[in-house]
């Protein structure tokens, strides 16, 4: 039997790592979803061994290797990938793949929200938050944590509300004292997490969304769509369907493994990477008062990437 | 020529015509911030005219941002803060430390408040270092219109009112000049086959080199050729400004936005670059960003954040959607 193709495409967020493993149609042949708990490095090690039991290595292949996320960089250089991309472009990708006819992407993650405009299948526009992380995945944590509940069972508790309670949503310190006020004040739990998810949709809106034009069919994606309450939130503002996909988590993995599938580069990967000794260090260059934060990553003692110098002066000896 | 009234300052050598320096050191420093990626070209040429020897602050750096963010006022934006550091590279080195001060060219030409409060700051937060600083106060409002504000200036550096006016012509060429220079460059530049992308923001972000330039390199290394917005004549851009929106407050601002709409046609996306927190740029970019249709529009803001992590994301991703438009990706 012949050995077919596969395209691995990993995501690795601030929360969460990704990956997905697909053939030339782009059937999923593996994948899988594990907190990142701010070891990206251990994450991928984690997510190819797991992985890898889901995988017949008889019968494929993996000859591209797509990687994007937040630790996009890293993570490339480590698992030697051929396409290292940003992921609002892996995103977009993903999605108009599975959803061709969409014309809004939204998207809110751990630490970024994002919007993505489509037009036959193109994206055409997008706007990311600013410096300002409110109303992303970490401010429900922390106000679930605050709630004394899962942010899982978020969305469910806010499902019973029929009255969210209003919460100031410009900003996340502005919007924690309001919530703390709203608490003592005796507005009942589901109405305040009700408030709380109207309050990212509504933070998200006003400014991710802003002076965008929001088309129906909408496509909701990123952790934080795993929300219900969130999704309800947006339906109600936006007064369309909001689709929420099962697979909607994998996006950036499925972009990263198209893009990798759509170069041209080649190589055949190896799962011991999993097996092998990853060191990073940082260190400051010195070399002008720039003072640049190198960081330099070791495979079993070599160095095989640097990044983070803004000139020749900051780029470390090749030996450690 | 009457007596130098400052010590130090130059005096002229009447024989042959070129500059000394009076002591070893420079008789003025200029910081290399704010209004000098503006006002620069004559302010040199008006020293360089009267025969008075200047020195510049090195070019924009992390330690000189980070000596800047102990100084400044914790609210103020991150180019002023960039500019306090500037100021802290010059103290002891030079005479007297430029900072003009400007205020208006008439009652509908305003500057942003930072430059006109920008001297008195300077000089109250250096005040323990015995450092000397001259200013030139223009402020048309209150009847010093440029011209007699350098005047003025001039004299009371020790020069007579018809050279210090004779040098104020000769810089105000140069800088009309230069700009008609920067004009044509960037015609140029609009020329040429290729990605375009226009840059709009403050001269003094898009210049300095720890700022600004990362962004323009990372455009370059991507191939893409880079217009900006403060690059065309000002009063042309102003014009044009007007017509868009009659009620833009800031002078400054007034001739990014009049550069923005000049150029956004011969572009395929822009890109507007703004140190937090600005004030006018606060204002003039949600304009832009609502009246402008149909061309992608990427807005940055820069603050003391270390890394280039953010900033390199959101261009990369920005150019990829202007590739996928084009069709050119995908």
């Amino acid at each position: 039997m012949n050995v077919r193709d596969a395209f691995l495409g990993i995501d690795v967020g601030s929360i969460s790592t990704k990956a997905v493993i697909i053939d030339e149609g782009n059937a999923i042949l593996a994948q899988e979803y594990i907190w990142t708990e701010g070891n990206p490095i251990g994450a991928v090690k984690k997510l190819l061994d797991l992985l890898e039991k889901q995988f017949d290595r008889e019968a494929w292949q993996i000859v591209g290797i797509g990687a994007t996320g937040s630790a996009r960089r890293l993570v490339g250089s480590i698992v030697g990938a051929t396409v290292v991309k940003n992921e609002i472009t892996a995103h977009a990708v993903g999605t108009t793949t599975f959803h061709p006819e969409v014309r809004t992407i939204l998207e809110i993650g751990g630490q970024d929200s994002k919007i993505i405009l489509v037009e036959n299948g193109i994206a055409v526009d997008y706007a990311m938050n600013t410096l300002c992380a409110a109303g992303t995945g970490a401010f429900l944590s922390s106000q679930a944590r605050r709630l004394g509940i899962d942010v899982e069972e978020m969305g469910q508790y806010a499902l019973q509300s029929t009255h969210p309670t209003m919460i100031a949503a410009r900003c996340t310190v502005f919007a924690e004292s309001d919530l703390v006020h709203k608490i003592q004040m005796g507005h009942p739990r589901e109405d305040i997490i009700a408030g709380v998810c109207r309050a990212v949709a509504s933070n998200y809106i006003n400014n991710v969304g802003k002076g965008k034009k929001i088309c129906s069919p909408v496509v909701f994606q990123g952790g934080v769509s795993k929300n219900v309450g969130v999704v309800r939130a947006f339906e109600d503002l936006l007064r369309c369907p909001v689709i929420v996909d099962d697979n909607g988590h994998l996006m950036g993995a499925m972009g990263a493994a198209i893009l990798a599938k759509r170069s041209l580069k080649r190589t055949l990967f190896d799962f011991s990477v999993k097996n092998m000794d990853f060191v990073t260090r940082d260190r400051n260059c010195g070399g002008c008062s720039n003072n640049c934060e190198v960081i330099c990553v070791y495979r079993n003692g070599d160095l095989i990437d640097f990044w983070g110098n803004r000139c020749e002066r900051g780029a470390p000896r090749t030996s450690p | 020529m009457q007596a130098n009234q400052i010590t130090g300052i130059a005096k002229k050598n009447e024989e042959e015509g070129i500059s000394l320096a009076v002591n070893s050191v420079p008789a003025v420093g200029i910081p290399r911030a704010m209004l000098y990626y503006r006002y620069g070209i004559l302010w040199e040429h008006f020293f360089q005219t009267l025969g008075v020897s200047t020195m510049l602050s090195p070019p924009g750096s992390r330690g000189i941002l980070e000596a800047g963010t102990k100084l400044a006022p914790d609210e103020s934006c991150l180019s002023m803060k960039m500019f306090m550091g500037h100021v802290d590279t010059l103290i002891g080195k030079c005479d007297s430390i430029f900072i003009p001060r400007y205020s208006n060219y008439g009652y509908t030409e305003l500057f942003c408040t930072r430059y006109e409060g920008i001297y008195d700051q300077a000089r109250n937060i250096f005040r323990a270092s015995g450092q000397r600083f001259i200013t030139c106060n223009i402020d048309a409002q209150n009847g010093s219109p440029e011209p007699k504000a350098f005047e003025q200036f001039g004299v009371e550096l020790g020069f007579s009112a018809r050279e210090s006016r004779h040098a104020w012509r000769e810089a105000s060429r140069a800088l009309k000049q230069h700009q008609k220079a920067e004009e044509h460059a960037q015609k140029e530049l609009a020329s040429r086959p290729g990605m375009k992308i226009l840059i709009a923001g403050h001269s003094y972000v898009l210049s300095d080199a720890y700022l600004g330039k990362p962004i323009l390199d990372y455009l370059d290394a991507a191939g893409t050729i880079s217009l900006r917005a403060d690059a065309p004549e000002p009063e042309t851009a102003r014009k044009v400004c007007a017509k868009f929106s009659p009620t833009c407050r800031w002078l400054v601002s007034e001739e990014i936005v009049g550069g923005v709409l000049m150029w956004k046609d011969q572009v395929d996306g822009i890109i507007l670059v703004s140190a937090f927190p600005c004030g006018p740029d606060s204002m003039t970019n949600e304009l832009l960003v609502r009246r402008i249709k149909g061309i992608p529009i990427l807005t940055l803001v820069l603050d003391t954040q270390s890394g280039m992590a953010g900033i390199e994301t959101r261009i990369e991703s920005f150019l990829d959607i202007i590739r996928f438009q084009k069709g050119e990706m995908g």
